[in-house]
């Protein structure tokens, strides 16, 4: 391994900066309280309150896993604040009506929402810590019949629909944190997508986690209708910060007959240092529901931030021909901890699911893929293919593969294969021979790794991909 | 027989049939065992609940406290005559967990026998080795076989001694409703070669445990073909735990099959302690009706240039199970690994069921690893292939299934047993219809 390398991986975080702008910060500590002030704040409905609190005492059964191939201190929850949000203001009209600090911060990270949107043709909906401040494109995308708003004015505007999919599809106790999360989340994304329709552009969120202390809890809500589609894209940047970060968000979605729904996610949080101080732990529950016939759900997601990454966005494959993707590129450097995979439930006929995963681990970091592939005895002519590669980049890193495959229908045909390699002097020679230098070869080899899952982004999102992995190994091989 | 309710109460029962060591057992042995009842009470019996034990229900076991055979049956050679391998010039027989040395016989090459007969000659080394290759901390049953280890067939290869013949450990059951605790101690020193194999048979469809350790220790440069045969009564549980260690530039090939006992679990652990040191681990589970067959293996690279080679399959039909758990561990430093594992399963029926997890944890980045899974059904094509050569369609099954499985009985070396398994899996074919 050559310095070259080391140098590469050894970038600091590009986007670390703390913008000060006023918030209001609930007390730290989660009781019945914290919920009910909560929901008070946010103006919610009986029903929701209710939703709440049960989830909280289920909550307070439950204890913290502990099966995870990750380490990391026990999280005092009650260190935590609850709820951060930017001072309320006045309604904006337009975009020249945001806080400019705020507007530097996208700047910084590079989302001018103005300029992508005119030019990409994105609708973002800004999550700046809690609360949803600006949205655009909402308008056309409300002339289909298309509601793309955070979860907050869902639940005033479209209180229907939240109540009758919230929570359906990972139920309040189903693990510690999304037990947490249904009790405590601030904000989040709800897109609903009418019958037949088409929606006519990308859908996109931008997640900060913003003041010092402030536990994150999403929550995110798309529910596809019949023969509708939509591609959703999810991309995640966090401020430097020396104390760990709980980000514990829940993700729902729901695809009816023949519906389709894309969910790509780009996560680049704050990793801690070179010394492994610091970081973001996103502990994750990502969830999709491929209720309807012919319906189809694919998960894409790059992995190269947080301290440790812990998510396993699965699919439930309901209805018949339904069918279920997951593909995944982890990054991780330093000392990175990620456990990641898929869950693939096969319960209708002729279900189909793919996994493909690529990890690639540097530093002192260990990525784990850890999967379930389950044909329960109703999946007639269920199958699915799994490839889970790894990658190596020095000797004091680790990947490991934890594949789970329960078959109970012997019409169902499930193959699984992993490897593992890595950068091989050969190949770096290879490169050398034809002028391009160890850090541009490392770059290309790793983007050739990593094909398969960059394939299924969304361009720009592909873009922004390659470029993130480049600078995230940067100096790693050599 | 009275049943127990909980999983302590299994503990207590079957400890309270455990005698305190005689006076005159020797001190090291002594020791063991009083270290090993202490490790017992510290632990508890798994449950679903547990990661090793989660797809495998013992529920059913823990229900019955046998006890250990108390009246050992005296068997004649004509009993046994069926199991007994003609190549085989070494045979260790036990019945019921008691030595039987009428039934037994020893080939002048090689040191066998029992652990009372041979511990005065050789006390060193089996001192030495008993015990240590096994860890009865965190197992209850290794630790339940080693607090009530009374006997153990011992296999002593010489330096640099090639047995060409293989040395037969012939376990019989005979007993309803009892416990044994079969314990193996192989010890193949530096230079040495011979064929192992370690069958578990029973006389008579009865409901008994059998709760097994091996201990496996091969010198540098030294080879061991280990074949393991389970083919207990149907309605037996049968626990086995084997743990192997590799020196330097030694070689373990392992052929273990499953047949019998309601419900089976083999834990094979294969340390490949040493630069150089190579093995083949290969398995097949050929279960239908009820049985459940759960094979957990660990292989452990814990320096350079090692490979291993496992593949693993399950047939499985009625409304049995299998369960495959292959985890391989490169440990860090350990580079120039070569490791591969395949896990291929055959469902025949729709009540058939498999868990398989092949699990890799990597912590050195020089190394080639790889594994691979796959489940399914007997492919439509390979039966329209032969059916087009005029088979019907039940034997062009049959042999496809025939295949699938002879494609592991072939790597045993010994013509007979081959050819005994060969014929267990025709008759599988035939019932399973």
């Amino acid at each position: 391994m050559s310095t070259v390398l080391q140098n590469l991986v050894n970038q600091p975080y590009k986007h670390g900066f703390v913008t000060e702008i006023e918030s209001e910060v609930a007390p730290k500590g989660l009781n019945e309280d914290t919920i009910r002030m909560i929901s008070a704040k946010k103006n919610e409905p009986e029903w929701l309150l209710k939703f709440r609190l049960d989830a909280y005492k289920k909550w307070l059964t439950m204890t913290a896993p502990e099966w995870q191939n990750v380490k990391y201190p026990t999280i005092d929850l009650q260190a935590i604040s609850y709820y951060a949000a930017p001072k309320p203001k006045k309604k904006l009209a337009s975009m020249d009506e945001v806080d400019p600090e705020l507007l530097r911060t996208f700047e910084k990270l590079g989302v001018p929402m103005h300029e992508r949107a005119a030019l990409a043709g994105v609708a973002v909906d800004v999550v700046f810590d809690s609360v949803s401040v600006a949205t655009t494109y909402k308008g056309k995308l409300a002339e289909v019949g298309i509601i793309f708003c955070s979860i907050s004015e869902a639940v005033q505007d479209h209180p229907e629909l939240v109540k009758q999919y919230l929570g359906k599809v990972v139920p309040v106790g189903d693990n510690y944190y999304a037990a947490l999360n249904s009790a405590v989340f601030t904000d989040g994304s709800f897109c609903f997508i009418p019958k037949g329709v088409k929606c006519p552009m990308d859908l996109s969120t931008y997640f900060r986690i913003n003041t010092e202390g402030s536990g994150q809890f999403e929550r995110t809500l798309i529910i596809a209708e019949d023969d509708s589609s939509v591609s959703y894209l999810e991309g995640c940047t966090a401020p430097q910060f020396d104390t760990n970060q709980l980000h514990a968000a829940v993700v729902e979605l729901i695809a009816m007959d023949n519906a389709d729904i894309k969910y790509s996610t780009v996560q680049n949080w704050y990793a801690g240092d070179e010394n492994g101080v610091g970081g973001i732990y996103n502990f994750v529950t990502k969830r999709g529901l491929a209720k309807g016939v012919n319906s189809r759900i694919s998960w894409t997601q790059v992995e190269t931030g947080a301290a440790i990454t812990w998510k396993y966005p699965s699919c439930i494959l309901r209805g018949d021909n339904s069918v279920g993707e997951f593909y995944s590129v982890a990054v991780t450097n330093n000392y990175q901890q990620a456990d990641t995979g898929t869950k693939m439930i096969h319960i209708g006929k002729n279900t189909r699911s793919t996994i493909v995963s690529k990890g690639i681990s540097a530093g002192h970091s260990n990525s784990s893929y850890r999967g379930l592939v389950r044909i329960t005895p109703t999946a007639d002519g269920a199958r699915n293919y799994s490839q889970c590669d790894s990658m190596l980049i020095g000797d004091q890193c680790g990947a490991h593969t934890f594949p789970y495959i329960q078959v109970k229908n012997n019409s169902a045909q499930v193959e699984h294969e992993a490897s593992t390699s890595k950068i091989g002097e050969e190949q770096l020679f290879y490169f050398a021979q034809r002028g391009i230098d160890a850090e541009e070869a490392v770059s290309m080899i790793i983007n050739g790794f990593c094909k398969d899952v960059f394939q299924q982004l969304p361009m720009e999102f592909a873009v922004e991909a390659t470029k993130l992995l480049s600078f995230k190994l940067e100096g790693s091989v050599g | 027989m009275k049943p127990v309710t909980s999983s302590n109460h299994y503990l207590e029962r079957l400890l309270q049939t455990w005698s305190k060591p005689s006076p005159n057992t020797l001190p090291w042995l002594k020791q063991l065992q009083v270290g090993a009842l202490d490790c017992v009470n510290t632990l508890r019996m798994p449950t679903l609940r547990d990661e090793e034990w989660r797809f495998t229900d013992i529920s059913s076991l823990t229900k019955l406290p046998f006890p250990v055979v108390s009246n050992p049956s005296s068997l004649q050679l004509s009993d046994i005559e069926a199991y007994c391998l003609q190549e085989a010039a070494t045979r260790i027989v036990f019945v019921d967990g008691q030595y039987a040395p009428q039934l037994s016989c020893v080939d002048s090459d090689v040191v066998a026998g029992n652990l009372l007969s041979l511990s005065c000659a050789y006390e060193e080394e089996i001192a030495q080795h008993i015990g240590q290759h096994i860890d009865s901390k965190d197992n209850v049953f290794a630790a339940l076989n080693t607090a009530f280890l009374q006997d153990s067939a011992i296999v002593m290869v010489p330096c640099n001694t090639t047995i060409t013949a293989p040395i037969h450990l012939l376990f019989i059951a005979t007993q309803q409703e009892v416990s044994s605790y079969p314990r193996c101690l192989i010890i193949a020193q530096s230079g040495s070669k011979a064929t192992i194999v370690e069958d578990y048979v029973a006389l008579q469809a009865a409901n008994y445990l059998t709760n097994t350790v091996s201990e496996i220790s091969i010198a540098a440069n030294g080879q061991l073909n280990h074949v393991r045969v389970q083919r207990e009564s149907r309605q037996a549980f049968h626990i086995a735990n084997c743990n192997v260690s590799l020196a330097r530039a030694s070689n373990y090939h392992s052929v273990s099959v499953a047949l019998g006992a309601a419900i089976s679990r083999v834990n094979l652990n294969v340390a490949l302690t040493d630069e150089g040191a190579e093995c083949t681990v290969n398995g097949l589970a050929l279960i239908s009706e009820q049985q459940l067959a759960d094979s957990h293996t660990f292989i452990d690279h814990i320096k350079p240039h090692c490979s291993s080679n496992q593949q693993h399959k399950c047939i499985v039909g009625g409304t049995a199970h299998a369960v495959f758990n292959g985890r391989i561990m490169v440990r860090p430093n350990a580079q120039q690994t070569d490791s591969k594992q395949s896990s291929r399963n055959l469902l025949l029926t729709d009540k058939a069921h498999v868990d398989t997890k092949p699990q890799l944890e990597i912590f050195a980045d020089d190394v080639k690893c790889a594994h691979g899974a796959t489940v399914g059904q007997l492919d439509d094509e390979e039966i329209f292939y032969l059916r087009s050569r005029g088979l019907s369609e039940i034997a062009a099954r049959d042999l496809l299934v025939y295949a699938f499985g002879a494609e592991i009985i072939e790597q045993i070396t010994i013509n007979s047993l081959k050819q005994q398994l060969k014929q267990s899996i025709l008759e599988y074919t035939k019932h399973s219809e």
